[in-house]
């Protein structure tokens, strides 16, 4: 049984003009321990379906199941990672990171070491004690990962958690991404309008096609672990890079 | 020479307003204007001087109506945007109510209270309380339901429980907007008192100025407006200081996006 099962998920949002197709339909499975991406252009409701595998959205048609049982309220197992960063002013770094356990009733106090060294992992050790908006765009957005990962969830949901850094943190981080989840090994959907970091990165890319997205079809990126520079300037991993860009070149998107 | 700039910050206000005081002094001589049409600052704060027992009485008898009204403005307002907020029905009943009150005057409401409660401190407190009271709920209600859509599913996706979700993340996301309620409440809370006052009283500031405007005193109506003004600020102040004290991260936030 795959740990999460979409099935013919579409979503359609009700507005005043009439309804906006906002997603679907797809139908895809992700495994437990795998690294999905899901690269599609801008508005094809990549942010939708992650909240619909959240069960913080209904979806409009089909069927999502974890662990052969449908999500029907909100998931609380798994940590997200939304597209503006959750972070809240009047708590400091290390705060926000607390804050995602204080609301689970966990005393932040017993996870001291934890929060150390995902501060540590993404570089934030001397900014703990700032307040978010002393901190850069690219700053915040690792602070909220951090806040994310905090409660160890057994699935993580990623809203293009790369998309404010430069390009060299952005390598950085895709490293220590990589690093950590292959220590780890939990299930991690990641958005991306970066192919080449959903090749780096995943077992599975996800292709979805241009307004209204629908899923185009699934590549499955056989390269060795860890996806060093040495895998990324070798001849398959270039392949993959180009069989997916061919996917959007065909629908006039690149 | 950086505490030179800021010692010159801080004195830019009160030098400011001396000027202002001091053209005041000088024009009237300038321009021969009739002390009984306006008087000098001086001869204000003479007259002021002579009279300070009664304007000092006073102006606690009209600080009394002023706090009371705006302290219980506070106390009911506040539970009752908290209800609005988090209730359906009242969000569909009482709150479209509230909002097409808002529209009136509460000034217009002062006679008819002043004819049915007396010359008493209760038809002030009653008249403070209303100019303060809608600014305070309409703002609590708009700053406990417009949490962003991202922290409102952050929040759910913790699986936190109504009041833990409430005090950690709503609560104080709204105290922002709260306190623009509080401040704005407190800017008008002395107009509504010595507005009930002009329309019947025989106490107060507002009194004061009645009467001595009728005896062609206008140093002594402006030494009562002067203690009016700082009735005022020292509400504003305090608000100040306790939003300061209370959401010191709001305060800096703005400090720094200031000196950008
Ligand atoms: N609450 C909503 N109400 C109405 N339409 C919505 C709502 N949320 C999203 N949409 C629409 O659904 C579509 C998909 O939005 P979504 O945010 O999932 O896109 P996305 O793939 O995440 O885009 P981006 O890469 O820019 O973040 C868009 O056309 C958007 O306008
Ligand atoms: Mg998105």
């Amino acid at each position: 049984m795959p740990h999460i099962d979409i099935r013919n998920v579409v979503k359609r949002f009700e507005t005043a003009d009439g309804g906006v197709h906002a997603f679907g339909p797809a139908t895809f499975t992700v495994e437990r321990g795998e690294f999905v991406s899901l690269v599609g252009p801008s508005g094809c409701g990549k942010s939708t379906l992650l909240l619909m595998i959240a069960g913080l959205l209904p979806p409009s048609a089909g069927e999502i199941d974890v662990d052969g049982r449908p999500v029907l309220a909100t998931r609380t197992d798994v940590g997200i990672m939304f597209q503006d960063n959750t972070l809240v002013p009047w708590r400091s770094v290390r705060r926000n990171i607390e804050l995602q356990l204080e609301l689970r009733g966990i005393n932040p106090k017993t996870c001291r070491e934890r929060i150390d060294g995902l501060l540590e992992t993404v570089g934030l050790t001397d900014f703990a004690n700032r307040a978010p908006f002393e901190l850069s765009g690219g700053m915040q957005q690792r602070a909220a990962f951090c806040q994310a990962m905090v409660h160890d969830p057994d699935t993580v949901l990623l809203d293009e958690p790369l998309g404010k850094l430069d390009a060299m943190t952005r390598e950085r981080i895709r490293a220590d991404l990589q690093r950590l989840w292959l220590k780890t090994r939990t299930t991690v959907l990641l958005v991306t309008h970066s192919i080449e970091e959903a090749v780096q990165l995943s077992t599975k890319v996800c292709i979805i096609t241009p307004r209204p997205g629908r899923l185009d079809s699934v590549v499955d990126i056989d390269l060795p672990w860890p996806r060093d520079l040495t895998v990324k300037r070798s001849a398959a991993f270039a392949g993959y890079v180009s069989q997916i860009s061919d996917v959007f070149h065909r629908y006039g998107e690149i | 020479m950086r505490r030179v700039n800021q010692l010159g910050r801080a004195a830019a206000f009160p030098l400011f307003f001396a000027g202002l005081l001091l053209a005041w002094e000088v024009s009237i001589g300038l321009f021969h204007v009739p002390a009984y049409i306006l008087p000098r600052p001086s001869e204000i704060a003479l007259s002021a001087r002579a009279d300070y027992p009664l304007l000092l009485r006073y102006t606690f008898i009209t600080g009394t109506e002023t706090v009371l009204g705006y302290a219980v403005a506070i106390v009911v307002a506040l539970p009752l945007g908290l209800a609005i907020a988090f209730s359906g029905l009242l969000r569909r009943t009482v709150y479209p109510t509230l909002v097409s009150l808002e529209m009136i005057p509460k000034i217009a409401f002062a006679p008819i209270f002043i004819s049915w409660l007396g010359f008493g401190l209760l038809p002030k407190v009653i008249i403070v309380f209303l100019v303060c009271f809608f600014p305070i709920v309409l703002n609590a209600v708009a700053g406990f339901v417009s949490l962003s859509e991202e922290l409102t599913r952050f929040t759910r996706a913790t699986g936190a429980g109504t009041w833990r979700a409430f005090f950690k993340v709503r609560l104080p996301a709204a105290l922002p907007q709260v306190f623009v309620g509080f401040k704005y409440a407190a800017m008008n809370a002395s107009v509504g008192a010595t507005i009930a006052e002009f329309i019947g009283s025989d106490q107060g500031l507002g009194f004061y100025i009645q009467i001595a405007t009728g005896n062609m005193r206008p140093d002594l109506a402006f030494a009562a407006i002067f203690l009016l003004a700082l009735l005022g600020l020292s509400m504003f102040g305090l608000v100040t200081l306790a939003e300061r004290v209370l959401i010191p991260w709001d305060i800096s936030q703005r400090r720094i996006r200031g000196k950008n």
